[in-house]
């Protein structure tokens, strides 16, 4: 609830909570930041919320942040602007946009090696459950920050979603014999390496498969096959 | 499903095969549904005997089946009979696979087989004396010879189920059921038109269809011959099936007899279909695992083919391991198979599920297989026209079948929440995804005390207690409606690749200034392109429409 709180309440003053040495308007500042907990706000939303000049909350900011009792963090849903936090939180996970993000950017390059480092796992395991994959990962010291299971599976789904790794269930025979029936492990793709291109289907070979002004294409318009710049490229022999 | 492409790349092919006229008549059909003659006319503004000859030939070629649609008559005088005329759309759409069928029947049978196949093709209908006729025409042997050769291939033809008797020419259909009366009144626009189009369609083909008994049954040869020189006589060169269609429309009782003893036979569409559905399941299967799979899934699918009963099974029918193995061994690359090796193939083929295993019997997931590869199909347009994330949040949005937040799916799939929606939102507006707004306002239950007229009244009311209103848009992929856009899409594309094609070789006769050679080269490398990309792509359009 501590994010919806209306404005009269906020206005209200906690005594001892912040320095005396504080004026009355950085004392609202301030409480309006506290009160928003390990959400923060960012500057906008704040002269929203407070009847006070742009100049004068700016100012109260600079102070602020000058005395230690706020922070500046940066907030992935709108990384342009400016987002403050009372300095005895740690921004959530919706601001800092958890594990994956650093200074408000995915961490594509971290990601990208984790998942490599997984799919070889799994590889080498030819079948293998969540907490396998951990396990391997654990031993290997790929990651300096330990990986949870629930962060391991993360990456093992998106491993999924790339279409590198299946998820199956194991049916206690054959290469899941060490497996209990019913449980969900994981298995590299067929016949390709990592990172390789699925096989691309008819539809997708051709020029009209790909095509972005499909839509607009007719046998007889000004887009047509007759005239088609795509088609040119492709038969140029 | 027949989309307005589908339309359109039907009309293309009926006017590169039969010319405008007739084109005319089968767009009308197509875009308007079954019509009687009249109708046609008044519709295509054409004369009577252009749309009657141009039906004649439509039928012909089975891509037009007459049927007689029995109403109540008006002042209770008895039912009133009314011809009517209906496109079959997939017959003609086969016209394209006619290579794909001689390919099968040249793997399976002699070169005997191959040429009576591809004059079957050619005339839509012919009796059997006129394949012996049309043999004899083309050859310097001596008859007998030609006679029994000719034989021989339709009746191994006639085995495999790769040709058919013809289906009756106007068959009588009973008034239509009252679901499928009411559909009509719903207007032109009503989906539900397309759905009674469909039953319709299906009832009318299976009033038409001869009984299973009859389907493959040959008559003696001296019936035949007899009934054969007796058409002959009369129609002057005309194909007896124009023949027996003219006659059957302009006057019901001239030929009766002979109508009822000449036998007509034609391709049997659904039995190439079957084996293409199969051959289409084998190399998908082939995709994700070994060859001994593949052998074991093949002879499964040799041991069942006689059982299925429509084109679109969802399962074969179950096979025990041992029959499985019996089949297995029959082939040449069986014959080193272990049965523990069978087993083991058979594992592996029900992860993911292509065989199910029920009570130590196998059955083929048909479904699951044909699923497998549509998915696969489309995931490979996104890959390539929206890029690595946006085949990531398709595949997400598939397999979860349900609608997502837009933020769930950046996190899940690992990419910026500031792109995911420009992404989505690419998906949407190309008709990849179905989008939901949601938006959530902070409402809490208020006691309320009331007194009225000196009586006390206390209640909960739910109210408005927040000012933040939060918005989130939700996503999903609507399967039925991809399919019939991705479907859509593909007729579209077949329906440019065969223009081009028809482009390029009127371009050709007009690049005059480029020598002959170089002309010739590039024409054959364009040609060759083009029309294999078609089939292929025909393949894909036979994955959603056919199988």
């Amino acid at each position: 609830m501590s994010r919806l709180q209306g404005p009269n309440s906020l206005k209200r003053k906690r005594p001892g909570s912040t320095s005396d040495s504080l004026t009355e308007h950085e004392r609202t500042v301030h409480d309006v930041i506290q009160g928003k907990q390990d959400m923060g706000i960012s500057q906008r939303d704040m002269k929203r919320e407070i009847n006070l000049p742009d100049n004068l909350v700016t100012k109260c900011l600079k102070s602020l942040l000058a005395k230690n009792l706020i922070k500046e963090v940066k907030n992935i849903q709108s990384r342009g602007r400016k987002h403050f936090i009372s300095v005895e939180f740690e921004p959530s996970n919706e601001i800092t946009g958890g594990a994956w993000y650093v200074e408000g950017s995915l961490d594509t390059e971290y990601i990208n090696v984790l998942k490599e480092q997984c799919w070889r796992k799994i590889y080498g395991l030819k079948v293998a459950t969540l907490e396998g994959v951990t396990d391997a990962i654990k031993r290997s010291n790929v990651s300096q920050i330990e990986l949870s299971k629930q962060q391991v599976e993360e990456i093992v789904k998106a491993l999924v979603l790339d279409n590198e790794v299946m998820e199956v269930k194991s049916s206690g025979t054959g290469e899941f014999a060490s497996i209990p029936v019913g449980k969900v492990c994981y298995k590299c793709i067929g016949k390709r390496g990592y990172g390789g291109e699925p096989k691309f289907g008819a539809m997708a070979s051709i020029p009209c498969g790909v095509c972005p002004q499909i839509s607009h294409c007719t046998p007889d318009g000004i887009i047509s096959p007759k005239t088609c710049v795509y088609y040119k490229k492709w038969l140029d022999f | 499903m027949v989309t307005q492409y589908g339309i359109k790349y039907a009309v293309n092919l009926i006017t590169t095969h039969f010319g405008d006229l007739v084109a005319k008549v089968c767009e009308c059909l197509l875009r308007k549904g079954p019509l009687n003659l009249q109708a046609i006319v008044r519709f295509t503004e054409l004369t009577s005997s252009q749309v009657k000859n141009s039906l004649l030939v439509l039928i012909q070629h089975n891509c037009v089946q007459a049927f007689v649609l029995e109403q109540p008559g008006d002042h209770g005088d008895g039912a009133k009979l009314n011809t009517q005329y209906i496109t079959l759309f997939n017959n003609i759409i086969h016209r394209w696979r006619f290579p794909k069928f001689l390919t099968i029947v040249s793997q399976k049978l002699d070169k005997q087989c191959v040429e009576l196949l591809e004059a079957l093709l050619l005339h839509g209908r012919l009796t059997l004396k006129q394949m012996s006729d049309r043999a004899k025409s083309g050859q310097n042997e001596g008859d007998d010879a030609i006679l029994d050769a000719v034989r021989e291939a339709f009746i191994k033809l006639r085995n495999a189920h790769f040709i058919e008797r013809c289906p009756a020419s106007e068959p009588v259909l009973t008034k239509p059921t009252e679901e499928e009366a009411s559909a009509r009144k719903r207007g032109p626009k009503s989906a539900k038109i397309l759905e009674e189009k469909e039953t319709l369609e299906q009832r009318v083909l299976e009033a038409a269809a001869p009984p299973e008994a009859l389907r493959f049954l040959i008559v003696t040869q001296t019936e035949c011959a007899a009934d054969g020189g007796k058409d002959e006589s009369n129609s002057s060169g005309m194909a007896p099936g124009e023949k027996r269609k003219r006659d059957a429309l302009e006057s019901e009782t001239e030929c009766g007899t002979t109508d009822d003893q000449v036998v007509l036979w034609r391709a049997n569409f659904e039995e190439f279909i079957r084996r293409l559905r199969h051959k289409a399941c084998i190399e998908n299967v082939r995709a994700h695992l070994d060859d001994g799979a593949i052998i074991v899934l093949g002879a499964m699918l040799e041991a069942t083919r006689g059982a299925e009963k429509k084109v679109k099974t969802e399962n074969s029918v179950p096979l025990s391991l041992n029959s499985i193995y019996e089949e297995v061994i029959k082939s040449e690359e069986g014959r080193n198979i272990t049965f523990d090796r069978v087993r083991a193939s058979l594992v592996q083929l029900s992860c993911p599920p292509f065989v199910k295993a029920v009570n130590e019997s196998y059955s083929i997931d048909f479904k699951k297989i044909i699923e497998l590869a549509q998915n696969e199909e489309v995931e490979s347009i996104v890959l390539k026209r929206y890029g690595r994330d946006a085949y990531r949040m398709f595949r997400l949005l598939l397999n979860s079948g349900r609608l997502l937040e837009t933020d769930k799916i950046a996190d899940t799939t690992f990419v910026e929440k500031k792109d995911t929606p420009k992404i989505l939102y690419k998906l949407w507006k190309d008709d990849y995804l179905h989008m939901e707004y949601q938006l959530v306002m902070n409402f809490g239950i208020v006691l309320v005390i009331q007194e009225k007229g000196g009586k006390k009244a206390v209640y909960y009311k739910l109210q408005l207690t927040g000012v933040r209103q939060s918005q989130f848009l939700l996503w999903k992929v609507n399967k039925n409606t991809l399919q019939e856009h991705v479907l859509d899409e593909m007729f579209h594309a077949a329906l440019n690749l065969s223009l081009r094609v028809a482009h390029e070789l009127e371009q050709e006769k007009e690049l005059l200034n480029i020598p002959q050679d170089k002309r010739v080269n590039r024409l054959r490398k364009v040609r060759l392109l083009l029309e294999s990309s078609h089939m292929k792509l025909d393949d894909a359009i036979m994955l959603f429409h056919d199988f």
